[in-house]
This record gives C-alpha cells, structure tokens and sequence, in this order.
C-alpha cells in the first residue's frame, strides 16, 4: 500500500504515488536551478510540465488512474537531464559569439552534468514505506536494492546470535532520518559507491577466472583451493587444541573470565558497528575525518582490519578458555550458559535501551502482529513477482 | 562513440532543427520522433531550453493546437529570419563539406 499524492501538472490533475511525486519534485527543482538566470526560464519549466503531463497521460487509461514510482522514473529519464549552453548563462558573451561566426554558425555548449549526479549518497534512515524505523530501508536505498532483500536479510541475520536485531537496534539509535529533501536525495542519490565497488570486485575476479583455459581447469583450481585452505584451517586448530591441552593447567577461574572476555568482545563488535555506521551516515568515524581522496569502501575495509586486529586476540583468549576448560565434562555447559547469559544480557540492555529512547521501536512492539502479516505478505509478493 | 564527435552533434542540433521545423508545423515529440532513428538522438531536457533560446533569437515562432490527448501542444514554425538562417546555414555547411573534401588531397 502506498500514498497517493495529486499534482497540477499543465492544468490538469495527476495522481502519483509519493516516492514518485518526491522524484517529479527533486527533477523540477534541479532543472529551475539549471536554469537560474536564463529569461526564458518560467517558459521553459512550464513546457517541461506540459511534456511530462503528457507522458503521463498516455500511461494512464480507465482503470490505471494511479502513476507508480517506476513510471515516473522511466519519464524523467525520458526527459533527460536540463541541458543549458554555456554561454547562455552568461548572457553577455551570447552576442559576442554572435559577432564573431560567421552566419548560422552554431554554437557547441560545453557539458554540464545536471542535477544531483555526482551527489554522495549518504545512509539515512527512511520513514516513507518502512515498517519499523526504515533502517532497512535506508540501506536498500544506499545499495540501490529492494528493501524487501534487506528485510530478509536481517531477519537471517538474526539467527545468528541475534546479530540481526542487534544491528538493527543500533542502527535505529544511531542513524539520522532523513528529512529535508537534500536528505531524502542524498539518501538515494545517483552514484553508488557500495555498488561501484561491488562492480568493480566482480570484474577483476571474473578477469582472473578467465585466465584459465577452460572451465573444467578453473573448477578444479578453485576445489582444489578450497580443500587446501579447509585441510589448513583443520590443522592448525588441531595442534593448537592438542597443545592447550596438554601444557596448560586447569583452572575454573578461566570458566568466570570467559564470560567477560565475550563482553568485551560483544563491545567491540558493537563499537566497530557504530563506527562503520557513522563513517557510512556522515562521512567521519567518531569526529575523525577521511582524507578527501579516500573513497568511503577504503575506510569501510580499513575499520573492518583495525577491528580483525582489536578483537583477534580477545578471540585467541575466549578459544583458550573454552579449551582449557574443554577437558571437564562438567564445565563445558557451564561455560556456555555463563556465556549466552551474557549474551543476552548484552542484548536485553540494548532493547530497553531502545524501548526507553526510541518511540518508532515501542509503536512498532505494539503494532508487530501486523507488520509480521505484512511482511509475510512482501515476501510472498517479492517471490512471485520475481 | 568518439567524444569529439558529440561536440560536433551538439552544435550541428540547431541546424537539424531548423530543418526539420522548415518542412512542417511540428512539435517537440515530433522532432524528437525524428531524430531517434538518427545518431542526434536527444532529449526534452536538451530541446526545450534550446527551442526557447531560438524563438528568442527570432528564428521561430509557436502557435498553440489543442490536443485530444492532454493539454495543448506547441506547434513551431519558422519566421523569415529562421528561413535566411538555415539558408545560410545550408550553404555554409556544403562549403565546410568541399573545404574537408578538398583539404590534404594531393
């Protein structure tokens, strides 16, 4: 279900759904400012309006009396960007290259990128269409994707210890909503560079995947890879499990220590996860600004080493334990209860904390029967309209 | 396509224009209809500023038309100094045209 807003478009009344209606909003607004200072400027918006009023007619008919989002998309792509020759801004230098060609001499323009191509994106959180705080919204928006793949995703995601709702909560405190226009463009601006990057990764991989003579070669290779790094990893957990074992002394303090070492683990992850949400929202990581040449994946990557680095050897330190203890039946289900009791302390603290300062999160607790339906419904939708 | 090339496109768009308002009352759809088949190809966005640029140049001039379908439409056609122009026009590009042939032909 969507909102319908009605528009005067060239005198008659269109009905357009409301991510359309802010996309028609956002085209006119650049195109008026494209055409700051030229005299004809009124003539030529309104004949723009009349252009696109058009277009739109010819996509309605008895029982279509709503233009969607994509429509209007696909007409202002259509309409393509307001291009103005240069020197027509300028206004005085029009006669002197006049004056100068000879007759009928056309005039090349320079190029000028229109609009808000060019714009960083930047992630915000989206209320228009959003089920809870439109936290997965604003990401689907950042990534160019359908929010419905980044609701599943959290939705996996937290099954996996929770970390879905976890990231979602954080995400919900700390991410601003977008509400001025500028906010809502940037938060879907043109340029990805999230998809950019992806783009990017999945051709040099495909470049190097067609270094092999054939197909059969390049399974077997990457089999083979594969094997090898498993046969590795198995290895070295063995020896190291097998050295713990046999060097190090029992003792039950390790079984109160684990607990906390997976606090400061959890901790740290849900630093790195502020962290990596600031740097995406505002450009900067906790005041700390990148260096303006530094795409914003660069920084994303060097957070995701300096976290690697932070928590490798809280890891090492959380394995010993449970390896140390490992050896006495008994402690290994103690050690696991301390450790989910944690968990979920960690976990109980941040809903509350959420329930008390965010009121997006409490409505949507009162109303989940019925987002649960709808999203039932999405998904269901999603799957066969593929 | 050849960058440099679309410098040559955007200034020659004018003079296509011209042409193809001279032959009949058009509007923008119907330019724009022509030259999709070609490799002038372009866009309301790019035609609408330049129509206007041109009607203030005195080159052409508008009549309104209704239309069955939606509001009503601007019809361009050329005033007399549009003609000259794209008389002049015409003449000036065949003599670029021989000057290209003819350059560097020994």
């Amino acid at each position: 279900m969507n909102k319908v807003i009605t528009i005067n478009l060239g005198g008659n009344a269109y009905q357009l759904e409301e991510g359309g209606y802010d996309a028609l909003r956002a085209y006119l607004e650049s195109a008026a400012a494209q055409l700051q200072g030229n005299p004809d400027r009124d003539e030529i918006l309104s004949d723009i309006e009349r252009a696109i009023a058009e277009k739109f007619r010819a996509l309605l008919a008895t029982h279509k009396t709503v233009v969607v989002t994509k429509e209007v998309a696909a007409v202002l792509a259509e309409m393509g960007p307001i291009e103005v020759e240069s020197d027509e801004a300028a206004g005085a230098s029009a006669s002197d290259a006049r004056a100068g060609g000879a007759g009928g001499q056309s005039r090349t323009s320079e190029e000028r990128t229109a609009g808000s191509s060019g714009m960083p994106r930047r992630l915000y959180r989206i209320q228009e269409g959003a089920m809870i705080a439109g936290v997965c919204n604003g990401i689907a928006a950042y990534l160019n994707v359908d929010p419905t793949l980044v609701r599943i995703a959290f939705v996996l995601l937290t099954f996996v210890w929770g970390t879905g709702l976890l990231v979602y909560v954080v995400m919900a405190i700390l991410v601003p909503e977008a509400k001025s226009p500028e906010e809502k463009a940037a938060a879907s601006g043109f340029p990805a560079t999230a998809q950019e990057f992806i783009r990017r990764a999945g051709e040099g991989y495909y470049r190097a995947m067609k270094g092999f003579p054939d197909r059969k070669a390049r399974r077997e290779w990457q089999r083979q890879f594969k094997r090898e790094m498993r046969t590795h990893a198995d290895q070295w957990r063995y020896n190291w499990q097998s050295y713990w074992t046999e060097h190090v002394p029992m003792h039950p303090g390790m079984g109160f220590t684990l607990p906390f070492l997976s606090l400061l683990q959890g901790a740290a992850t849900i630093l790195w996860i502020c962290a990596i949400i600031s740097l995406l929202a505002t450009g900067t990581v906790f005041g700390l600004v990148l260096p303006a040449n530094v795409p914003v994946w660069v920084g994303a990557l060097l957070l995701l080493i300096a976290y690697g680095v932070l928590v490798a050897p809280l890891k090492i330190a959380r394995r010993a334990c449970y390896w140390n203890l490992g050896r006495a039946r008994w402690a290994w289900s103690f050690v696991y209860l301390m450790d989910a009791v944690v968990w979920l302390v960690v976990v109980a603290v941040l809903l509350w904390l959420a329930f008390h300062y965010l009121p997006e999160l409490r409505d949507a607790i009162h109303s989940f029967p019925a987002i649960a339906h709808q999203a039932a419904d999405d998904i269901r939708a999603w799957w066969h309209g593929r | 396509m050849n960058e440099k090339f679309s410098a040559i496109r955007k200034g020659l768009l004018e003079f296509l224009v011209l042409q193809i308002i001279a032959a009949e009352k058009v509007y923008v759809a119907d330019i724009l209809k022509q030259l999709s088949a070609t490799e002038f190809a372009t866009q309301e966005g790019t035609l609408y500023p330049m129509l206007s640029r041109m009607r203030r140049e005195g080159l052409l001039d508008y009549e309104w038309k209704e239309s069955e379908a939606g509001p009503p439409r601007k019809y361009y056609e050329l005033t007399a100094k549009g003609r000259e122009q794209l008389r002049e026009t015409l003449e000036y590009w065949n003599h670029i045209n021989g000057t290209v042939k003819k350059l560097g032909q020994k």
